[in-house]
């Protein structure tokens, strides 16, 4: 099936008399990972909520396919296939994995007023068919049953990301999703990521673990300042002048 | 058109309200709690003032002086000290924060209650004498004119103590960070205590002042004061100047709209903005005011008000005992059938009551907002039916009291959804306050116009042509109870269900997943309000007519904190908090429930959930030790072991650490049975002791398979858990599998 590309063009967004979005324009094709890194204030953080929906830029516009989903909530956004995970992960504590799940599927129409007597609402087996299906292929099926706030921080990203691909996105955001893993986890993770993308799915990943950025992502905007310096694939960007000045600085790209 | 000697009249009001107003901001500024107990502190320093002149026959200034200079700030003392310096200490969330405030509301109007009665006293002295000086149409009362000075003094001393003090940058530490100011050794606790001690003076003030104006009653003065958070929410909950010039302008304006009269249809309507511009000024500004929405905090989510702090699994034995204890519940509500007339009318209150407490599960527990105006949705929709019923709702017609009681209750709907629609957006404190606003509203402009609910009767029902006796309204009062609770089951079923816990538990990662979080807030909301207008019509039926007291304003404020004190997710609580409210009422002097919700209320200090989430607690402490006494405790895992990562511990690969069914032969001399209890306890790798092994034997054969499993779903020390989730025996909680 042919998945939207997601599309951000000349977004500007200011803090009083800060600009932290300055006219950025970048594109997250489908079937590609595509990083986004910068040092602390360089607006990646920002760029992220504008694209997830929790702000709204002051100019230009998000595109998701052809269409303008700049005002839009990030619920909605999300029903029109653009799913995001968070810094912390955002499962539902209360829940088992599955039921987390769950909420992932039913929501990904808005279909659900229609139960309110429970008149005629009969469990859609599908619906746990694909959870079963999504929880098998990432090797979560035992956790299944498990409260969600019950579990460790390896396994509420994992569950997270089930969750939000449950959810039927065309574009992921993932904010930080390497933080609180070790490096074994990081690099099932990455892998992980690797099958969603061969999937179809456009993959935007912003973290501060520069490494995996440069070896997971097919293409990396570097920004500094609100602005984009550097974009393409990542041994370009890595080679960027400003970039290396940058992260030579903090010491963290190894050549 | 301005008249001086109006704006003079309407200064007296508005000094009031401005100097409630610097009380409040105090207390807010210094410790960050928005102390809806204000007028409940002010309401009961009027009655101990009153009850200083009038029946101990003290001299006015001295009982003023022990009312204003002990009492007051004694009470704001003890407060910081007992309620809410252990709330800061545990870094409490601001949710706590609020319901303890409330507690403290709702104790203190319970003392009012329960010592002086709920009935008006307007024999309270003033305490400047009732003179006037100056000439003509400038002259002012001495009364205003020393409350306006009060009101500088008060704003000099602060802006003085804030900009020129060492102690006024303690004050902007502490409420800048309390922790980070109390590293750097400032007496955060004695910051704290000051600005309780000032803002409770200033309450008592407001009482003092207010009473001999509006008469005394626990309920109505409190309502007073309440109405003046209009002034601190047009300054932001910041700025002092603004909160003293609103609270001054609004008591002109009120006073200056009397000189005018309207005719026609609206006349009652303006000649009640007329005393009741404070309240209207408190929901417009509200509304109205976008940047309003962030108010405080975050203190509108309930989410922590959850009874269920540790998540529960669900088992088929659980399963098994919920619906005992449903069994047991019905026949419990269906036992005022076999009392006494007078008995059963009585109890007539439960149903309709509980019915209330529902609509607030739904809305608080479920949804997680603070509703603080459930009694207008309750009074209004007694009020449709009983309209309905009599013929006079405009546009319908006369129909049948069964039907009348329903569609009263639906015709809340649009009522709970266009006031639910600008209430969902707004989060924290602004939140509770604009539904408190909305129910205050409704009170003043429909329940307390006589055309509109004096002389409303309820008449008797008939159903199929026969009159329906007591018991048989009784039992009609159940069958509501089973929608409202059909209601409930169906918002905490299914698809519904999980994304309303969703928006509950991560309001953002539910809306990450595309749960639409505005509109489901807003179904619950309205929801809500219909559960609220049948428990409403049938609490008015149930009494025989409508009164406005029973849907007064601060009834919403007793309802919410009940159902927070009883569990605010919790169906069955609602259940018994309406039981319990209903049963003091009637074995104790009125008031006395007030009390007791205020005394739990201030105990959830210690039972953070609510008493259900106590009992909930106490029950899984019993049925653990007895599991303890059934299984070996597995010495080496203290916790139930949870995998790290998919796939690595799978719980059923796990080795059984030497406990594999061969290791545990059944004692020699013990029926085969026994081996089969074994079979099933090492099926799920537990291990029985030797008195869980012949206590089973000696039940028989049947019995394990049914006590196993609840032992066994148990967050044990035995790594139970995992074994159960591994093997399939879970059940879980939503009902998501059949």
């Amino acid at each position: 099936m042919s998945r939207a590309e997601l599309r951000a063009v000349g977004l500007v967004r200011r803090y009083g008399g800060l600009t932290a979005v300055d006219h950025v324009d970048m594109s997250a094709p489908p079937g590609m990972i595509t990083g986004l890194i910068g040092p602390n204030g360089a607006g990646k953080s920002t760029l992220f909520k504008l694209l997830t929906g929790v702000e709204q830029p002051d100019e230009g516009a998000v595109l998701l396919g052809d269409r303008d989903i700049s005002k839009l909530r990030p619920d909605k956004r999300s029903r029109l296939g653009l799913v995001q995970t968070f810094q912390v992960p955002s499962l539902f504590t209360s829940m088992t994995v599955r039921d987390n799940l769950l909420v992932g599927v039913e929501n990904r129409r808005r279909d659900y007023g229609g139960g309110l007597f429970g008149l005629g609402v009969r469990k859609n087996p599908s619906h746990e068919q694909v959870v079963d299906d999504m929880l098998a292929s990432l090797g979560l099926s035992d956790l299944a049953d498990f409260v969600a706030g019950s579990l460790p921080t390896g396994a509420l990203r994992l569950a997270e990301c089930a969750r939000a691909l449950c959810a039927h996105p065309d574009v992921l955001l993932l904010d930080e999703p390497a933080s609180g893993l070790d490096a074994v986890e990081t690099e099932r993770f990455s892998a992980l990521l690797r099958r969603i993308a061969d999937a179809g799915v456009a993959i935007v990943l912003v973290d501060h673990d520069v490494d995996l950025v440069f070896t997971v992502c097919d293409q990396v905007y570097a920004m500094v300042g609100g602005k984009v310096v550097a974009h393409g694939d990542p041994a370009t960007v890595r080679a960027n002048p400003t970039v290396q000045s940058v992260y030579l600085a903090q010491g963290s790209v190894a050549a | 058109m301005v008249s001086v000697e109006l704006a003079i009249a309407g200064l007296a009001i508005g000094a009031v309200a401005a100097l409630s107003g610097i009380g409040l901001l105090v207390t807010y500024r210094t410790n960050g709690v928005l102390n809806l107990a204000h007028g409940g502190i002010a309401t009961l320093v009027a009655y101990v003032y009153r009850e200083m002149t009038v029946e101990w026959g003290f001299p006015v200034w001295l009982s003023a002086v022990i009312a204003m200079a002990f009492l007051a700030p004694g009470l704001g003392l003890l407060l910081e000290r007992l309620v809410f310096r252990p709330l800061a200490r545990r870094r409490a969330s601001a949710a706590e924060t609020l319901v303890a405030s409330l507690g403290v509301l709702v104790l203190s109007l319970g003392m009012c209650a329960g010592i002086w009665g709920l009935g008006t006293r307007n024999d309270t002295p003033s305490i400047f004498p009732d003179e006037r000086v100056g000439s003509g149409s400038w002259s002012i009362e001495v009364d205003t004119l020393s409350t306006l000075a009060l009101i500088l003094v008060a704003c000099v001393f602060l802006g003085v103590v804030q900009n020129r003090t060492r102690f006024g940058r303690q004050v902007r530490a502490v409420v800048d960070d309390r922790e980070l100011a109390e590293m750097s050794s400032i007496p955060a606790d004695r910051v704290a205590a000051v600005g309780w001690a000032f803002g409770t003076t200033l309450a008592g003030f407001t009482g003092v002042l207010l009473a001999p104006r509006f008469g005394l009653s626990p309920y109505g003065l409190s309502l007073v004061v309440l109405t003046t958070f209009a002034v601190i929410v047009a300054a932001r909950l910041s700025s002092l100047p603004v909160a003293v010039l609103t609270g001054l302008a609004i008591g002109i304006a009120q006073s200056e709209l009397t000189q005018f009269s309207v005719t026609g249809v609206f006349a009652d309507t303006y000649r009640t903005l007329t005393s009741s511009l404070f309240v209207v000024v408190l929901l417009v500004l509200l509304l109205l005011s976008p940047k309003l929405r962030e108010l405080g905090g975050d203190a509108g989510s309930a989410g922590r008000l959850s009874s269920r702090e540790a998540p529960e699994r669900g088992t088929l034995g659980e399963r098994h005992k919920n619906l005992i204890i449903i069994f047991a519940g019905i026949v419990m509500l269906m036992a005022p059938l076999f009392f006494g007339a007078a008995d059963l009318r009585k109890a007539f209150l439960v149903p309709a009551l509980a019915l209330i407490f529902l609509s607030l599960v739904i809305v608080t527990g479920y949804s997680g907002q603070v509703s603080l105006g459930v009694a207008g949705y309750a009074g209004l929709g007694a009020l449709f039916s009983l309209k309905l019923e009599a013929g006079e709702f405009p546009g319908l017609p006369e129909m049948p009291g069964l039907l009348a009681i329903l569609i009263g209750a639906l015709l809340v709907a649009p009522i709970g959804l266009i006031t639910g629609y600008p209430a969902i957006r707004r989060r924290g404190l602004a939140l509770a306050l604009t539904t408190f606003a909305v129910g205050a509203t409704v009170t003043v402009f429909v329940f307390n116009q006589p055309d509109l609910s004096v002389g409303v009767y309820a008449e008797p029902l008939y159903l199929g042509g026969w009159m329906l006796n007591d018991k048989a309204f009784y039992i009609v009062e159940m069958v509501g109870l089973g929608l409202g609770l059909l209601a409930v089951y169906n918002l905490h079923r299914g698809r519904l269900g999980r994304a309303l816990v969703a928006v509950r538990d991560h309001t953002e990662g539910a809306a990450a997943v595309g749960v639409d979080v505005r509109n489901l807030k807003l179904l619950a909301f309205t929801v809500s309000s219909v559960v609220a207008g049948l428990g409403g019509a049938l609490l008015s039926h149930s009494t025989g007519s409508f009164s406005s007291t029973q849907f007064e304003p601060m009834q919403s404020l007793l309802w919410f904190t009940a159902v927070v004190v009883f569990g605010a997710d919790s169906a069955v609580g609602a259940i018994i908090a309406a039981a319990f409210i209903v049963s003091i009422n009637v074995f104790f002097p009125e008031g006395s429930s007030t009390l007791a919700v205020g005394i739990l209320a201030l105990s959830l200090g210690w039972l953070p959930g609510g008493l259900a989430s106590a009992v909930r607690g106490l029950v899984r402490f019993v049925a653990l030790r007895l599991a303890d006494e059934f299984v070996e405790p597995e010495g080496t895992a203290p916790r139930p072991r949870i995998p790290s990562q998919a796939g690595v511990l799978t719980p059923a690969a796990q080795p059984t650490t030497g406990r594999s069914p061969a290791a545990v032969a059944p004692g020699g001399g013990v029926t085969v049975d026994l081996t089969a209890v074994d079979r099933v306890a090492a099926a799920r790798g537990l291990t029985l002791t030797p008195f869980g092994r012949s206590l089973l034997g000696r039940l028989g054969g049947g019995a394990p398979a049914a006590a196993l499993p609840v032992a066994a779903s148990l967050p044990g020390p035995n790594g139970a858990s995992p074994v159960t989730a591994g093997t399939g025996t879970l059940n879980h909680p939503e009902g998501g599998r059949p």
